[in-house]
């Protein structure tokens, strides 16, 4: 566990000046900002503000095109994307990316288990792993299906497992791109949940959400993003209730 | 599928290790440093080789405009492309080896026939279908249009059975055909024309005025073809080349698009389109031999002396195929409202449709001029070398190849990859056997693949 | 057998019903498609008798070898590679030359390198060897996925088919090399049809072993997430490239092994066994007989011998249009299963 440096500094999560461009689309520009340890975080801001390319340049999915993420106090000008769980960061996607074609159990025992090539090669699921599984699964709700696809899931029923998954890596950050679209209410509620159950074992979350009454409830702080700039970021109620960010939301 | 450009996903970003970039660009460099000392050693032979060069770019050029015109439509690798090629070359051999090289007397085969005339009349059927239902909807029925345009479909079905049938007579049997595409170019061509000065004039009216100057004019061509048996050769290669555009376009209407829809990933179509590919390479071995036979000899066989070059005169009418091929596509893709639809179906195919584009009509043309393409590209390799079986796969590589170096999706680049692909292949042999040609153009390919994954011209 | 009264008062509905007869056949392709196999093999040898049966079950374990190892890359990590048939000549060469006696080989004109080891040291080379290659082969293809991985994978069959062709010193070109030694332990030569048969089977089984082993382990379920989604993989922590790698190379190895028992049995190869056209093949009989199941290559292999042993008895198919005729069948079916059934007879992947 990397909590062991949490002395070092009081942010998980820094960017200085990160950009990407895609053409002449200005998609995150020259952002800076900081996630602080702990607690929950929420990403705002209109469609095509950034926010699920911020994400992504965070998680290594994107390149950056310039700038410097300090993921734990390491400043990083490359983030590779198979070394941010070193880093004790992991996320969700916006458009649900499970191993479709693998079933359900599979898609959570294959984070549970080595990285490193030659031991994976003999290694075969621990009893102690498949506990670990199974804990995950019921957690989220789907041990019942464990067996099935992954593609044959229902749009919610992958959103939850692709949770499960998050969960299954045990890191100390979470980054969320839009957990609660197109859910449920149960669903919703079963989330958050989990969530705030995450929030009270000391993981850091940063989601990205449109809906502002989860925002209210679930996060400590906020930041609004807007044409790949920052808008405003800090405590919830004063962000929200500032005249830029109505704007924002109202006048775009 | 959301985004179409998803489908091209294959493409790898540049390398970003700094060290092999430069690497890359020293031995490129040492590369073209020792080509340019040795040209200066033998300039005679450098111009040879760049002549040969030339000369089969242009093949590979028309590959290339073809391959990259379907793929950056439908954005899935198409190999049927190959068997068109080879289809093109083996259909003119079909129709004219009883005259010119002797007969074998199993080649004209009653089902081969059949086959292609069945394609043909369906064909027709269906573009007639789709052109006269919106036209006549108000005057008669779907059930009597589609009556009369199966009527006409088994009528052009049956007059490809008899072209097929007699290839020696191809002068005599094709010239009625001439006559009215000719008569009906007579009209239309001044029609445009007119219409520029007199934007509302009717073609009706047109008609009543140019009909029959039209005619006589159609009817003194048909009249010369069938009076000139030399032609029998060149009117081969347009009826090879149709009836490998109407293979391509009748496999997009009966099998690709239905394959379109439930295909979770192009590979899917890449298979299917492998399977066919192996299936005709293997009727053509069955149909003739799997042994290179030569075609018949075209005009242009005797080499010219250029610098102390030499060049066939053929290979320079080669050359002037692929330009004039490109000029027709260009004008095609660029200036027609086709060429708006076929790029508006290339960026998003589901837009296109909702916006009304006719996406089935369009891309069943985009089929079958790129199998028009090939089978002229495989008739011009036939006439250059000879024909064989496996030749389908080889030219559907190269144009591959050629369309990637140029930059996939780009008609310049298209043209620009196939001239560069050839001129690398000729002056890569020139310290190695000749055999490594394919080595070399796979070399290059991957080499582009690595460090300039956007070809010489990207697209856009 | 108690006959399932239920079962047939539905027949008729289901008979009227073409979308439920459909799911119900579709069910049991499985099965449908193990049990002809199966049987087509027990009915062919049992009509053939054994004599024949050995020579076509060489060749089958060959074919067997060749798409269980190439399901690996295909099936299990999703890289439809079409240039396995590269590694599978390189392990038939080298146990060509490495086997190679001097005594025969000082009487040709165009001589090769000669070492005359004995087929059991040669063959652990030819898989290093062709594993070496695809090391090599491999670091430069990891960056490429879907169709360009099968432009370039052609392209590798056709450098390959190039260097066996002109690298004569080595290859001797299209002359090929003869004379290839058969197998021995000791004064026990494996000269008989059955012995060979045996080997051929014995390595069969070993590769199955290891391929089971290899998909079976945390490695096998890695390599199937890299083939959902390469991306999303990493972000959990795994070196795809590195997977990948590894996979080509285990693959590779056991192609090689094809290759040196396939040199051996023929005791004679040229270029011409390494075309591109066989590749395809190959590639075809993986997707027939099933992508990411073991069981389904053996299928696959078994149904592609099957269906050439069985066109000699179509009574109006000349000899010589045999394999043609087979593979205007295979391209068919490709077709048909890409249409209807694109995970192959059993296969546990879709395209
Ligand atoms: N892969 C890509 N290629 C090209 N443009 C992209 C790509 N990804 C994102 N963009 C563009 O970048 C901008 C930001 O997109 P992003 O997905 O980050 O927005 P978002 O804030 O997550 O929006 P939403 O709330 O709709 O999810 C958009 O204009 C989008 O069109
Ligand atoms: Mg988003």
């Amino acid at each position: 566990m990397t909590s062991s440096r949490s002395g070092q500094t009081d942010y998980v999560l820094q960017t200085e000046a990160i950009s990407k461009h895609f053409g002449a689309v200005r998609a995150v520009d020259e952002l800076t900002l900081a996630i602080p340890r702990q607690g929950t975080t929420s990403i705002v801001g209109p469609n095509g503000s950034g926010k699920s390319t911020l994400v992504n340049l965070l998680s290594g999915v994107l390149p950056l095109d310039g700038g410097m993420v300090i993921i734990d106090g390491a400043g990083l000008r490359v983030v590779k994307a198979h070394e941010t769980p070193d880093h004790g960061l992991t996320r969700t996607f916006q458009e649900v990316r499970l191993f479709d074609q693998i079933t359900v159990w599979d898609n959570i025992m294959v984070v549970l288990t080595e990285r490193r090539l030659f031991p994976a090669l003999f290694e075969r699921a621990r009893p102690a792993t498949r506990q670990k599984a199974r804990d995950i699964l019921e957690q989220v709700g789907m041990w019942d299906k464990r067996d099935s696809l992954a593609q044959d899931l229902s749009y919610g029923q992958r959103k939850l497992v692709e949770i499960g998954r998050a969960l299954a890596m045990n890191v100390n950050t979470y980054l969320m791109d839009e957990p609660f679209a197109g859910l449920f209410p149960q669903m919703i509620e079963r989330v958050k949940a989990i969530m705030k159950q995450m929030r009270t074992d000391g993981h850091t979350i940063v989601f990205i959400s449109h809906n502002m009454e989860i925002v209210r409830e679930l996060s400590d702080r906020i930041i609004v993003l807007d044409s790949g700039a920052l808008l405003a970021a800090g405590e919830v109620e004063p962000v929200l209730n500032s005249e830029e960010v109505i704007e924002a939301y109202l006048g775009a | 599928m959301s985004s179409q450009r998803e489908t091209a996903r294959g493409f790898p970003a540049r390398f970003n290790i700094p060290g092999t970039r430069v690497l890359a660009l020293v031995l490129a460099t040492a590369v073209v440093a020792y080509l340019a000392w040795k040209i200066g050693q033998s300039p005679p032979q450098a111009l040879q080789f760049a002549f040969n060069g030339i000369a089969v770019g242009a093949v590979y050029a028309l590959l290339a405009m073809g391959f990259t015109l379907v793929y950056s439509t439908v954005w899935f690798f198409d190999l049927y492309y190959g068997a068109a090629a080879a289809l093109g070359a083996y259909g003119v051999f079909y129709l004219r080896t009883a005259t010119a090289l002797g007969s074998r007397a199993d080649v004209n085969n009653v089902y081969v026939n059949a086959v292609f005339a069945a394609v043909v009349g369906g064909v027709v059927a269906w573009v007639l279908y789709t052109l006269l239902h919106p036209r006549l909807r108000g005057r008669f029925t779907p059930n009597t249009i589609g009556v009369a345009s199966g009527l006409l479909g088994g009528g052009a079905g049956a007059y490809t059975g008899i072209v097929l049938a007699f290839p020696e007579n191809l002068h005599l049997t094709l010239s009625p055909a001439i006559g009215v595409v000719v008569a009906a170019a007579a009209i239309v061509v001044p029609f445009w024309a007119v219409q520029t000065f007199v934007p509302n004039i009717r073609l009706s009216r047109f008609t009543a005025i140019a009909g029959l100057p039209a005619v006589v004019i159609g009817a003194w061509c048909g009249y010369l073809t069938a009076g000139a048996p030399g032609a029998g050769l060149y009117l081969s290669w347009a009826v090879s080349c149709l009836l490998a555009g109407c293979v391509g376009l009748a496999l997009y209407r009966g099998l690709y698009m239905y394959m379109r829809e439930r295909a979770r990933s192009p590979l899917i179509m890449l298979v299917a389109s492998l399977g066919i590919l192996l299936a005709v390479a293997a009727f053509i071995v069955i149909v003739f031999e799997a042994a290179p036979r030569p075609l018949p000899t075209a005009f242009g066989s005797e080499t010219w002396k250029i610098a102390g070059a030499r060049i066939k005169g053929f290979n320079i009418f080669a050359i002037g195929v692929a330009l004039a091929g490109f000029a027709i596509l260009w004008l095609l893709l660029k200036q027609t409202s086709f060429g708006r639809a076929v790029r508006a179906i290339g960026d998003d195919e589901e837009v296109s449709k909702v916006v009304g584009i006719n996406t089935t009509v369009i891309i069943a043309g985009v089929f079958f001029i790129g199998a028009m393409y090939a089978a002229l590209a495989g008739i011009l390799t036939g006439h250059d070398t000879a024909v064989q079986p496996r030749m389908g796969l080889l030219l559907l590589l190269k144009g591959w190849i050629a369309s990637v170096v140029g930059g996939i999706g780009n008609l310049y680049g298209a043209i620009v990859g196939g001239f560069v692909l050839g001129v690398v292949e000729q002056f890569g042999i020139w310290d190695l056997a000749g055999e490594w040609k394919d080595a070399i153009a796979f070399v290059l390919l991957i080499l582009f693949l690595s460090f300039w994954p956007q070809g010489l011209l990207p697209r856009r | 057998m108690p006959v399932d009264m239920q079962r047939i008062r539905e027949l008729p509905a289901l008979v009227r019903n073409p979308r439920e007869m459909a799911r119900h056949a579709r069910s049991n392709v499985e099965l449908w498609a193990n049990i002809l196999v199966i049987g087509g093999a027990i009915a062919f040898m049992l009509w053939q008798g054994a004599g024949f049966a050995v020579i076509v079950g060489t060749v089958f374990a060959i074919w067997a070898i060749l798409s269980v190892s190439l399901n690996l890359v295909v099936g299990f990590t999703g890289l439809l590679s079409v240039g396995h048939i590269g590694f599978f000549g390189v392990g038939a060469y080298t146990m060509a030359i490495l086997t190679s006696s001097p005594e025969y080989e000082q009487l040709r004109t165009e001589a090769i390198p000669t070492f005359g080891w004995p087929f059991f040291a040669a063959l652990p080379v030819c898989a290093l060897l062709a594993g070496l290659a695809a090391i090599i082969v491999g670091i430069v293809f990891n960056r490429f996925r879907d169709d360009i991985f099968v432009l370039v994978s052609f392209g590798f069959a056709i450098i390959s088919f190039n260097v066996f062709l002109n690298w004569r010193a080595v290859t001797r070109g299209a002359f090929g090399i003869h004379e290839i030694a058969r197998p021995e332990i000791g004064d026990w030569r494996f000269d008989g049809d059955v012995e060979f048969l045996l080997l051929c089977l014995a390595f069969l089984a070993v590769v199955m072993l290891i391929s089971w082993f290899v998909v079976s382990s945390s490695f096998g379920r890695v390599l199937t997430a890299i083939r959902e989604d390469e991306q999303a993989i990493e972000v959990f922590g795994y070196q795809a490239t590195h997977y990948k790698l590894a996979v080509w190379v285990i693959s590779a190895m056991m192609a090689g092994i094809a290759g040196g028992l396939f040199s051996s049995w023929t005791t004679f190869i040229d270029p011409n066994s390494f075309i591109l056209l066989e590749s395809v093949l190959l590639v075809a009989i993986v997707i027939l007989g099933g992508l990411a199941t073991i069981w389904g290559s053996l299928l696959g292999a078994m149904a592609f011998v099957l269906l050439e042993e069985g066109m000699r008895f179509i009574p109006f198919l000349p000899t010589e249009y045999i394999g043609q005729a087979r593979q205007v069948v295979l391209g068919i079916l490709l077709v048909l299963l890409m249409l209807f059934r694109p995970q192959g007879l059993v296969g546990r992947y879709r395209l």
